[in-house]
């Protein structure tokens, strides 16, 4: 083969490395994670869009509290919770990265990562 | 040539890499430069989540976490040690306070004054009454009403500068859940601006947010106003810098009774009862927090017509309404930076001018 052959084959060789390194760096995984936060720290991690069906998950503490977690494809919420003032059951399902599901007296977040229309919408913060 | 191949191949191949490694690498000076550092807090009422930009982020907001919770301890209805907690109990004694909370109850009082009393903090045994801190909904009966309504006056509190007292008529109860927020967003903001942090995001629970500055890569922050008739949508969003951001609603915190009447928690000092003035969602956009928390609760009270004669009188901010017949107005100064999205892209929209 010719130089030229060899400059050119070798430059494709270049140009297709650097696109996959793009790629890689820049195209993440299209998925909806869910963590649940028990007084700040990360208790349980659950990717959304793996969900089939419906899955439950019970998260207790030591004063006696007790919230039942509910994931569905793309969605979470607390179906049932003894705490005194209801609010994250209220909550209902959320598939939002920009509004947790907290519950106040048991100091329990569920915080969705980054969902795609929050991110089509390239928000920041809700207001309401 | 064949000696040239895996020469030049090694050298296509370390520039790939370095190509590779380039990137990563911007990435990681733009961290250090921009480093995001968030912490959250339980307090007021609420969940609060901070976000900083910069080297001194982390120092900046464990100093605005650490203020907080010293306001919440001033400030909270049920914490027994508080302040308000101590003027609630004094039974028409006059009892030492911090500046702080006289500075927040005499600036309530002044507003209070301007908006026709639309905003009242002595409001509180009426909210205890339907239920609304305890989620022990009831509607109360007219003649119960009636007899706490008469006790609701806080032009009636004596704030003393001088004595650093304040007294309450006995039987009066206060709560400054309507200010704290916004006042905690002004402490936040001269924290921020002492340890040179030129970003920041502060979110007090979507009720109050404060944006500090503009985004690190130099573009306004996108703030989406949630659509009053469902709460996993949005109405419209803006786009702002340097400002707080206070939306009012009655889907925060409402129930319904049997005959299937929605009563919200935002009431109306002047009868007792869930405002009902034709605003389903109130935004106020401000430079100071105090005020923009303050009224977006007297304007869901006071409604629309009196809500923008008030803001002609005073000015000093800007706000969107929306109307139960679904139609938004805006005022002059954000209207460039308000795009209504969904249900409300058809909605139609009245430019506010002074």
């Amino acid at each position: 083969m010719k130089t030229k052959t060899w400059v050119l084959l070798i430059a494709a060789v270049f140009a297709v490395l650097c696109g996959v390194s793009f790629a890689l760096y820049h195209i993440r995984p299209q998925s909806t994670v869910a963590n649940v936060y028990q007084d700040g720290v990360c208790i349980l991690s659950i990717d959304l869009s793996a969900v089939a069906g419906t899955e439950t998950y019970t998260v207790t503490d030591e004063d006696g509290h007790e919230n039942t977690i509910e994931v569905e494809n793309g969605r979470i919420r607390i179906s049932e919770a003894n705490c005194p003032d209801q609010v994250c059951v209220d909550t209902g399902w959320i598939s939002g990265s920009l509004k947790p599901i907290v519950c106040l007296p048991v100091r329990l977040v569920i915080q969705i990562e980054s969902d795609p229309a929050t991110e089509a919408l390239n928000l920041d913060a809700v207001s309401g | 040539m064949k000696r040239l191949f895996p020469i030049l191949l090694t050298v296509c191949l370390s520039l790939a890499l370095a190509a590779c490694a380039a990137e990563q690498g911007t990435a990681v000076t733009e961290t250090a430069e921009d480093e995001a550092v968030s912490v959250q807090v339980f307090a007021m009422d609420t969940y609060i989540d901070l976000t900083a930009y910069g080297p001194n982020a982390e120092a900046a907001l464990d100093e605005i976490a650490g203020e907080i919770e010293t306001l919440d301890g001033l400030l909270s209805v049920t914490d027994e040690n508080s302040e308000v907690y101590a003027l609630n109990h004094a039974d028409g004694a006059a009892v030492s306070v911090s500046e702080t909370t006289r500075s927040l109850i005499a600036f309530t009082q002044t507003l209070s004054a301007q908006c026709g009393g639309a905003l009242d903090i002595s409001v509180y045994p009426l909210a205890l009454a339907w239920g609304f801190t305890t989620e022990d909904y009831r509607v109360p009966t007219d003649a119960g009403i009636a007899d706490l309504l008469a006790l609701v006056d806080e032009s009636q509190i004596v704030v003393d500068d001088e004595a650093g007292t304040v007294t309450l008529p006995a039987g009066m109860e206060i709560d400054l859940g309507a200010v704290g927020k916004g006042y905690a967003c002004d402490l936040a903001r001269e924290i921020l601006a002492e340890y040179g942090v030129e970003h920041a995001l502060l979110n007090f629970g979507s009720s109050t947010i404060c944006l500090y500055g503009d985004k690190p890569d130099g573009s306004r922050w996108r703030v989406a106003v949630q659509d009053p008739e469902d709460d996993s949508t949005y109405a419209g969003i803006l786009e702002l810098e340097g400002c707080v951001v206070d939306t009012s609603g009655g889907y925060e915190r409402y129930f319904t009774d049997e005959d299937g009447t929605v009563y919200w928690h935002i009431l109306d000092p002047e009868t007792g009862r869930p405002a009902d003035s034709g605003l389903i969602s109130a935004t106020i956009v401000s430079e100071s927090g105090l005020n923009g928390d303050a009224l977006s609760t007297a304007c869901f009270v006071m409604g629309l017509d009196k809500s923008i004669d008030y803001w002609r009188t005073y000015g000093g901010f800007e706000f969107v309404f929306i109307t139960e017949a679904h139609e938004i107005y805006v005022s002059e100064g954000i209207a460039d930076s308000f795009t209504p999205v969904y249900d409300y892209e058809d909605a139609e929209i009245t430019v506010v001018s002074q």
